[in-house]
């Protein structure tokens, strides 16, 4: 393939950057001249275009969807995609993986990856935590859904139903505000337990430690990642910048889904440095910013998740609670209009939440085999390399 | 007429009613007992209609239980009327309702829902606070030495003697519960009495159509009490990462505490969760099982997140063992997991539980891997003096050996046997038939050709090519004896055995021609040498000073060298002696006989035959303290 055809390509994608072969052509070298862009080049660049278009495609989305369950795995989808091509990078370049300074980045990606295992297991149990809250949801559509005229009893059983909601989700944002204040009891020896008047929801305990912190796993992902320089990129072959980019990705994902599912000791301060120069940087710094900017708004702020659908669950049972509280007996014909109004409003947004959170929870634990297995493969390369 | 003297009959019985009533509760009661009397005062002595008569009798009945103070079910009469007035109103509701379009149905059909809700939250209390009362009491008996049927999983330290158990230490800080070693015994998770309320109560609550808020209320106590049984068997939770971290030998002692409380949880705990769900809800098996999926739930998970962590770990060669204890606790408690996590809702976990199972099978290959790495990388540095046992033959035949010692397993682990239950079963009641064609034979037979390659690389060190003879020779032998009184003479099958002792004496042969053919070539009498008595002596002569120089040369040499095989070190002295002696004693014989000069040819005469040999027997013993013999 000429040069020249390739350069045309190059530019239009790299807008805001130097495309690998422009960053290597400046590199004077007397066969540079006559140089074709090899499959190994072409992968790479491959690899840079298609996580930006992924990600672009991810940012195009409305702020209504930002963050909502089926957002989450389309952007779930868009890693395993980068992935599943980065997977291929590291089987086609065994070779180069186990010299100095690639051995060590890609050793790092993989320890990186161990702690997004971790965060994925936490997101699971998150995921769980939002199914119980679900079931009081189930309850209230259970008594006032489909009746043909809703009686006293049936509310006060919805009211309770929205209480337990309540209780459990303030549980749950208690819980993430310190790690000190945390005072769940194991053990029935403390008499007149707190939770047990708090109606038993924060029982459903996590599967990790009651130290560890979804919050400074993030910044243990982070940590030290820093863009590779050009020298540093083109001394690998590109190799290093593919690594780096993968390493955002987890990142960003990982971060991502800590803002928006419930886990233990959520923190979004975790930074993202990366210069605009890479073409994938561009929708990845917007959704961050779009993302945090959600979380500072005035009703988001004590959430337990960005989730969209927790927000839709916390309003629709809000309206309820407070219509529930302006019923009088016997019930007028208009009351019962506005009731099975916000049933409705209830129904869908429980509905959505039942055809999804499955697949996602599925969806999580796909992320982690696929890690694992990523991780195992690219280990055993870099080891079985290392001697011949 | 008749007719007319009932009608009279039932309004002066109105009349005393409500007379006598003072109010309606009395004045409902009166009527009951006229009604009692006589059945056609049933039908007409009130203005209610039949539903709202039966109801407001019911309210009353509920009413009076809702009212108190006490847990209805502290009473054992009490909790029995409550049920029935339950049932009959669920009873009414169910005949009622096809007829709701009524209005009068309808405002009563109302008022009895009204009151179902009522009592039902009040089912829920009492059958939360039953679950809450029952765990204590097991809680409490299980500080106590819990012996009976309401005690604890495990026994504490002092029912340790009665039990034949062979575990021995104990720190005595925490609770940490000993391992029940009959997994036989059958765990009464609560008393049978409240298991049977606690199934009336559900049974109920069903009906009406709140099962959600009765498995909630269930699973909640549950699972509480089973991750705190969890936690008392000591175990951490630890994070992926936390595993990658640790150090080995901690992460050794969580494997054990893990391998222990897997068993306990798999075979006695869970077995008991589902016992206790299947009879509190007995005849609602969707309920049942949603029930104890989320009461096993997050134990399950803590459970495999931890054989997960280990599974992706380092394949440093030592884990072996380790990850194979893992693997084998999983693989012997697959059908628990068929038998307990098929249903709809626990399914998902059965599978993990298979995929973990499976990569822990990935993780042992992959030791096997990284064992062979070791062994390539392995340097040629620094020769073993006097040509002995290389470290890193000792290394990896006593590994292979051990590793060996789990044939069976290993074997399952390389044919990559997926289907748990009735595999699982057959590979652990096992098979010694020799099965040098699985694929576990193929990787032994690997490993020995990669270290044989190895070896030989090294061997190159040595200048002395008779030196290299016996490092081979040494370290071959080793390997060969290892692998014939072992599993792995098994697995390698008796050709393999053949070849490599063959390989043995062609080092023995290779080792004599580089040293010793020299010297006894020495020793070959050339006839036209001797053709002239002088030229004879003087032949014999230079040749006797050139046996002497070499002789001593490689007795000093070859003295320091090793034999680690007495057995082998004693067949060589022979086969050196066998080819030297003879040579020499005709030699000197011939010596001797040329009468030519020959008091000076004897005096060059070093060594007698006999001392020929004595040399020959201090042959390869090694320098001071690093004799031979070491197996």
């Amino acid at each position: 393939m000429p040069v020249t055809d390739y350069q045309g390509a190059s530019a239009s994608f790299t807008n805001f950057g130097r495309s690998l072969l422009s960053m290597r052509r400046d590199q004077v070298h007397s066969m540079e001249a006559a140089h074709e862009a090899t499959s190994q080049e072409i992968e790479l660049e491959a690899f840079q275009k298609q996580v930006a278009e992924r990600f672009n495609e991810l940012s195009s989305v409305d702020s209504d969807q930002l963050l909502s369950v089926p957002w989450i795995r389309k952007l779930l989808d868009v890693f395993l995609c980068c992935q599943e091509q980065f997977r291929s990078i590291l089987f086609n370049n065994t070779a180069n993986l186990n010299k100095p300074p690639m051995d060590r980045y890609v050793t790092e990606y993989f320890d990186r990856s161990v702690k997004g295992l971790d965060v994925c297991n936490a997101i699971r149990d998150g995921i769980e935590q939002i199914k119980q809250w679900q079931k009081q949801l189930e309850i209230v559509l259970c008594a006032l859904e489909n009746q043909r005229c809703v009686g006293e009893g049936q509310f006060r059983r919805a009211k309770k139903a929205l209480i337990d909601f309540a209780i459990g989700m303030l549980d749950e944002k208690e819980s993430n505000t310190s790690v000190a204040h945390r005072n769940r009891s194991f053990g029935r020896n403390n008499t007149q337990n707190d939770h047990k008047s708090l109606g038993h929801f924060r029982s459903l305990s996590w599967s990790v430690s009651r130290n560890w912190s979804a919050a400074r796993q993030l910044q243990a992902i982070g940590n030290n990642l820093v863009a590779p320089k050009n020298n540093e990129i083109a001394a690998t072959n590109g190799l290093a910048l593919a690594v780096f980019t993968m390493s955002y990705v987890l990142y960003f994902v990982m971060w991502a889904l800590v803002a928006a599912i419930p886990c233990q000791d959520r923190g979004l301060q975790t930074h993202f440095y990366v210069t605009r120069q890479f073409v994938w940087a561009v929708p990845i710094l917007s959704l961050h910013e779009r993302i945090l900017e959600e979380s500072k708004k005035r009703d988001r702020r004590n959430a337990c998740g960005l989730l969209k659908e927790i927000h839709e669950m916390e309003k629709c049972a809000h309206h309820m609670n407070e219509l529930i509280d302006t019923v009088h007996f016997p019930i007028t014909e208009e009351k019962d209009g506005e009731v099975k109004l916000r049933v409705h409003e209830l129904g869908l947004v429980y509905d959505g939440l039942k055809n999804g959170l499955d697949p996602l929870e599925r969806q999580v634990r796909e992320v982690f085999h696929r890690i694992v297995r990523s991780r195992t493969e690219g280990l055993d390369s870099i080891g079985r390399g290392n001697h011949e | 007429m008749a007719e007319n003297g009932e009608e009279k009959l039932i309004a002066v019985a109105r009349h005393i009613a409500k007379t006598l009533g003072h109010t309606d509760t009395m004045t409902d009661d009166i009527l009951q007992i006229f009604s009692s009397f006589d059945n056609r005062f049933r039908e007409k002595l009130t203005d209610d209609q039949p539903l709202e008569r039966s109801l407001k009798s019911l309210h009353r009945q509920i009413s009076r239980h809702l009212s108190a103070q006490h847990p209805i079910w502290s009473d054992s009469a009490d909790s029995a009327a409550f049920l029935d007035s339950v049932d009959q109103l669920l009873a009414i509701i169910h005949e009622w309702n096809p007829m709701a379009n009524d209005k009068s149905v309808s405002a009563s059909l109302d008022k009895a829902e009204d009151l179902l809700q009522q009592a039902m939250f009040r089912l829920q209390d009492e059958f939360t606070t039953l679950m809450q009362r029952a765990s204590e009491s097991v809680d409490l008996t299980r500080h106590q030495n819990g012996g009976d049927n309401l005690g604890g999983y495990y026994e504490s330290e002092e029912e340790e003697e009665e039990v034949d158990d062979d575990d021995d230490d104990d720190s005595g800080e925490i609770p940490i519960a000993h391992p029940v070693t009959d997994y036989g015994i059958l765990i009464e998770a609560l008393p049978a009495g409240i298991i049977s309320d606690l199934h009336e109560i559900a049974k109920r609550m069903v009906a009406a159509g709140y099962d959600k808020e009765c498995s909630h209320a269930y699973s909640v106590s549950r699972r509480e009490f089973l991750e705190e049984s969890l936690s008392r068997l000591g175990l951490q939770k630890l994070s992926m990462d936390q595993v990658q971290k640790m150090q080995w030998n901690e992460l050794e002692d969580e494997i054990e505490k893990w391998v222990k409380a897997v068993n306990v949880a798999l075979r006695i705990l869970f077995p008991s969760e589902r016992r206790l769900c299947d009879r509190v809800f007995f005849g609602f098996n969707s309920v049942s099982d949603l029930s104890f999926m989320e009461v096993s739930r997050g134990s399950t998970i803590q459970l495999l997140n931890f054989a997960d962590a280990v599974a992706i770990s380092s394949r440093a060669p030592e884990r072996l063992f380790k990850v194979l204890d893992v693997y084998e606790a999983l693989r012997d408690l697959m059908p628990e997991f068929e038998f307990m996590f098929s249903d709809q809702y626990c399914v998902l976990l059965r599978n993990e539980a298979l995929t973990i199972w499976r990569r822990l099978g990935e993780a042992i290959r992959g030791i096997f891997m990284e064992l062979e790495n070791l062994i390539r990388r392995d340097p040629a540095k620094t020769p073993v003096p006097g040509g002995g046992l290389h470290p890193i033959t000792r290394y990896v035949m006593n590994y292979i050996r051990a590793a060996c010692r789990s044939r069976i397993t290993l074997e399952q682990v390389f044919e990559e046997i997926i289907v748990p239950s009735a595999s699982a079963v057959d590979y652990r009641e096992g098979d010694d038939r020799a099965l040098s064609s699985s694929s576990l034979a193929v990787q032994m037979a690997w490993i020995m050709e990669l270290l044989e390659s190895n070896l030989e690389t090294k061997s190159k060190i040595y200048k002395d090519s008779a030196l290299l003879a016996v490092f081979m020779m040494n370290n071959e032998r080793y390997i060969v004896q290892k692998v014939k009184d072992s599993e792995l003479g098994l697995l390698l099958g008796d050709d393999w055995v053949r070849k490599h002792a063959a390989k043995v004496k062609q080092y023995h042969v290779n080792y004599h021609r580089s040293s010793w053919s020299k010297v006894s070539g020495v020793l070959k009498i050339d006839n036209n040498a001797m053709s002239s008595p002088t030229g004879a002596s003087r032949s014999l002569k230079e040749k006797l000073k050139l046996f002497n120089s070499y002789f001593e040369e490689i007795c000093k040499t070859q003295s320091t060298w090793i034999i680690f095989d007495e057995q082998l070190k004693e067949e060589l002295r022979i086969s050196v002696a066998g080819a030297l002696s003879p040579a020499y004693r005709n030699f000197i014989g011939r010596l001797q006989s040329n009468n030519d000069s020959s008091r000076h040819t004897e005096r060059h005469i070093k060594f007698s035959v006999e001392d020929l040999e004595a040399r020959i027997s201090e042959l390869f013993q090694g320098s001071s303290g690093s004799g031979g013999g070491r197996k």
